[in-house]
């Protein structure tokens, strides 16, 4: 094992919580379950650290099956760093049917085209999600794998799940994408976030979803205790209402877990009672970010106790509507 | 509807003072005075741009700017002498050792010299007459495992200030009192609560957190706002937290440009109040409060979501940051002076009369 | 614009009617859960977010005897919205039959002068201001107490004292140093 090996796996088990250190080592299969089991997790990480990289020295690993390790911690932890959306555009007439040995094969071969020294791993996760892992190397030198970019697709569908890419090569990887996946175009979809998950539900809507209908929701049952009895909400009608409004922007039940949401407003400032901003021409320049645990959940919430006018505005409901949450807005345009 | 409200107020004043003499009764109903008769004030001058270089020597400066403090209240000191600072130090550190070592079998003498303790004048901060000046108080210690040479590293930090106090209620104190009302500090939260306690048991005072209150971050969001005219903040960034489950945060960053032409229109209306006084640009907090509902008006023109049901939290720019648990953080020396007069007030309004 | 009026319906044996106002909907739940409770007359509560009330159920809503403005501190909306339903209540409530209830008054962030305001205004319009605790159980509980004292003899359960006489002992008086200068 050469010195590159060594450093990726102590940068590795360093950013492995102790907890998940045993579980992820075993369904690495690398090592033996002799070997697994002469490792002790009590000990300190440091001497783990140590252990592992004798016993990974003895099993004569190499580069490629520490990167191996590092593929299974990422697709079981998902939820880590900062993912981007792209989505793709313009399919080919035989883009249903790209299969996946075709796509991988596709993939390396259109990337290594584009750049030399890549290393490119591509397994299929239980969920079908399509893992790509990429290590860029530049020109003569080798691909670094301590920076390797991480991309989660489906295939058939069109949104593309990117990790830690470089803007030197954003256009290398998109264009690859592109084409073994037999489409035209990719763009940005202006959505990204820490929890990968959330990112995947919300486009693929796999969250409970409210349908306006005319008809007025069932009635709760009556409870018959005396609170129920003598207390009474007057207004309870219009708080029904608020929730139903809110429940049909945002969706019921849990919500996928999304934790920001920025807005750049150039808008004109318009107040009645400031005619000195309001006959102003230029436009009035900030920013607001939306932020919290389940921002979904909180809009909503916000929707439901009346801090949010219902219906809820266009700007907040297009968040889980158009699956975004980077909005540039500019007087009457609502662009990317 | 409307009628019967406003007739009764006309009726209520005189009545109000005539039941007043019967019924001078407090109780739990709200009918006791209130605790204190000062308020905070609705006026104060726009911070001008100050070299305070001159006054300060720049390596207290730089101790002072860059670095979030946390801010605390002090009732005024017992017969506490700026002369006295070096034995002050001494105490403090024997004090300090003292708490340490307690309940440890060390040798003595060998744990005094890893705290050392210096009080010194901070001079040039006070800025009227009556104003005492700032007193700081470094603490100084070797890491565990330092080399001989090592120079020791400072792992606390404190000053006791007023600046700007009010003349009226500093005269009125009697004479071995001083009052040094606002504390701030920096470091290990053990060795803060050890120096509070050396002090209050020395100059029998007392201390408590000092919060900066959605008034005051208001204040600080307008004043710094007004300091775009001469130096550029480049943006007013506010954050709100909403109370919904789960809380719901609010980050709203104005570009500079635009949030000083909103604040100049603010001031507009009230024009004429400016021009009586020529040389000394007085803020009053109507336009403050102007000036936060034309903000908020504008994310509500955009959102629908009322940010007045929640709670401004934190305002910052390009000169500092200020948080509602008391953080501050002054990033130019040039306005330092008009913020930490405004704390001084919000201090002195904890003080008991 | 519909007011609410004090005598337009008849009474009920033996019962209390309280209507509890909050913006925030937060307190109010637990405190008429605790209203309920009493036994000695019959309570009944009325919750809304703020007034008028909606004409619909006007004909099944009782007679309310008292009305409870629940105001957050901390929050300026849920003060302006008080302010804003109190023009839908008839003159006729002021003669006793308003309570204020304040809460988070000691909280961090309240604005400077919002208490001020608050006691400006429960001074003006003859009416009690109550503090109160909302966090725990044992607050909604003493705070429902002092509301049930009130409550008795707004609604004319109480012999030999009426609205008017009990609110012109404990009414908010102006603090006599209010409208002093400020700081400086």
């Amino acid at each position: 094992m050469d010195n590159s090996a060594k450093h990726l796996l102590q940068r590795l088990v360093r950013r492995i919580p102790a907890s998940m250190l045993k579980s992820t080592l075993d369904k690495w299969e690398r090592l033996t379950a002799e070997k697994r089991k002469s490792l002790d997790f009590t000990q300190s990480k440091w001497i783990i650290t140590q252990e592992l990289v004798a016993l990974c020295e003895k099993s004569e690993l190499t580069v490629k099956h520490i990167t191996e390790l590092e593929m299974i911690y990422i697709t079981e932890n998902p939820n880590q760093g900062m993912w981007h959306t792209f989505q793709l555009v313009e399919p080919e007439d035989d883009a249903h049917s790209v299969e996946l040995m075709q796509f991988k094969e596709q993939f390396k071969s259109h990337l290594r085209e584009l750049q030399r020294n890549v290393s490119v791993k591509i397994k299929k996760h239980t969920d079908q999600a399509v893992w790509i892992r990429v290590a860029w190397g530049d020109g003569l030198s080798s691909p670094n794998h301590l920076k390797a970019t991480y991309v989660v697709l489906y295939l058939q569908t069109p949104y593309v799940f990117v990790n830690a890419l470089s803007s030197k090569h954003k256009p290398l990887l998109l264009q690859a994408l592109t084409l073994s996946t037999r489409h035209q175009q990719i763009k940005a979809a202006n959505l990204s976030g820490q929890k990968l998950t959330a990112l995947r539900d919300l486009l693929m809507r796999q969250y409970q979803q409210v349908f306006p209908t005319k008809y007025p929701s069932p009635l709760a049952e009556s409870d018959q205790s005396i609170s129920k009895l003598r207390v009474e909400k007057v207004q309870a009608e219009a708080s029904a209402n608020r929730h139903r409004m809110a429940g049909e922007t945002f969706g019921d039940g849990m919500l996928p877990a999304l934790q920001s949401a920025v807005f750049k407003l150039e808008t004109k400032f318009k107040d009645p009672t400031n005619e000195a901003m309001t006959q102003r021409d230029e436009p009035f320049i900030c920013s607001v970010k939306f932020s919290s645990s389940n921002l979904l959940e909180s809009l909503r919430h916000c929707a439901s106790s009346g801090i949010a006018s219902t219906p809820v505005t266009p700007m907040l409901s297009s968040i889980p509507l158009k699956g975004r949450n980077y909005f540039v807005i500019t007087d009457n345009v609502l662009t990317a | 509807p409307h009628s019967g409200v406003v007739k009764r107020r006309s009726k209520s004043q005189s009545y109000r003072r005539s039941i007043r003499t019967c019924f001078g009764v407090a109780s739990g109903l709200g009918l006791t005075p209130a605790l204190t008769a000062r308020r905070m004030n609705t006026s104060r001058k726009a911070p001008r741009s100050q070299n305070i270089t001159e006054k300060v020597k720049p390596e207290h400066l730089e101790l002072l700017v860059k670095t979030e403090w946390q801010l605390s209240y002090v009732t005024p000191l017992y017969q506490f002498r700026h002369t006295q600072l070096k034995s002050y130090s001494r105490q403090l550190s024997a004090f300090i050792a003292a708490e340490k070592q307690e309940g440890l079998a060390v040798e003595v003498g060998g744990l005094q010299n890893t705290f050392k303790v210096s009080f010194s004048v901070l001079q040039g901060l006070a800025e009227t007459s009556d104003d005492p000046e700032t007193v700081l108080i470094q603490v100084q210690s070797k890491p565990m495992f330092a080399r001989q040479e090592d120079p020791p590293k400072t792992v606390w930090c404190g000053w006791l200030s007023c600046i700007n106090g009010n003349p009226e209620y500093l005269q009125s104190l009697p004479k071995d009192f001083t009052c040094l009302p606002l504390f701030c500090s920096k470091g290990a939260e053990d060795l803060s609560s050890l120096v509070k306690s050396w002090l209050q048991r020395t100059f029998d005072c007392c201390f408590g957190p000092l919060d900066i209150n959605q008034t005051t971050l208001q204040w600080l969001a307008a004043l710094w706002t007004n300091c775009h005219m001469e130096t550029n903040i480049q943006n007013l960034k506010m954050i709100w937290t909403l109370p919904v489950l789960p809380p719901l945060q609010v980050t709203y960053t104005v570009d500079s440009d635009d949030v000083l032409d909103l604040w100049r229109s603010t001031r507009e209306s009230s024009a004429e109040k400016s021009r009586e006084a020529e040389d000394e640009v007085c803020i009053d907090f109507s336009e403050v409060t102007r000036f936060m509902q034309g903000l908020m008006s504008h994310f509500y023109r955009h959102f629908r979501v009322d940010l007045s049901a929640g709670e401004l939290n934190q305002v910052s720019s390009a000169l500092g940051s200020a948080k509602v648990n008391g953080k501050i953080k002054i990033s130019s020396s040039r306005y330092l002076i008009s913020i930490f007069s405004l704390l001084t007030e919000c201090a002195l309004l904890k003080m008991p009369i | 614009m519909s007011l609410l009026k004090p005598f337009s319906k008849l009474p009920d044996l033996n019962t209390a009617n309280i209507l509890l106002v909050e913006n925030e909907e937060q307190f109010q739940q637990n405190l008429a859960d605790t209203l309920v409770e009493e036994t000695a007359v019959t309570v009944n509560v009325r919750l809304a977010k703020s007034l008028p009330l909606p004409m619909e159920n006007d004909e099944s809503r009782p007679r309310i005897d008292l009305v409870v403005f629940i105001i957050n501190l901390t929050s300026d909306k849920s003060f302006e919205s008080a302010k804003a339903s109190l023009k839908y209540l008839d003159p006729g409530y002021f003669l006793g039959k308003v309570c204020f209830v304040a809460t988070n008054a000691r909280h961090a962030s309240v604005r400077t002068g919002c208490l001020d305001a608050l006691r400006q205004l429960a001074a003006l319009l003859h009416c009690p201001l109550l503090f109160a605790e909302d966090q725990s159980p044992e607050g909604a509980t003493s705070s429902a107490r002092r509301l049930l004292t009130i409550l008795k003899v707004a609604s004319g359960l109480v012999p030999n004292t009426t609205a008017l006489y009990l609110s012109s002992l404990t009414r908010c008086t102006m603090p006599p140093d209010i409208d002093q200068p400020s700081f400086d």
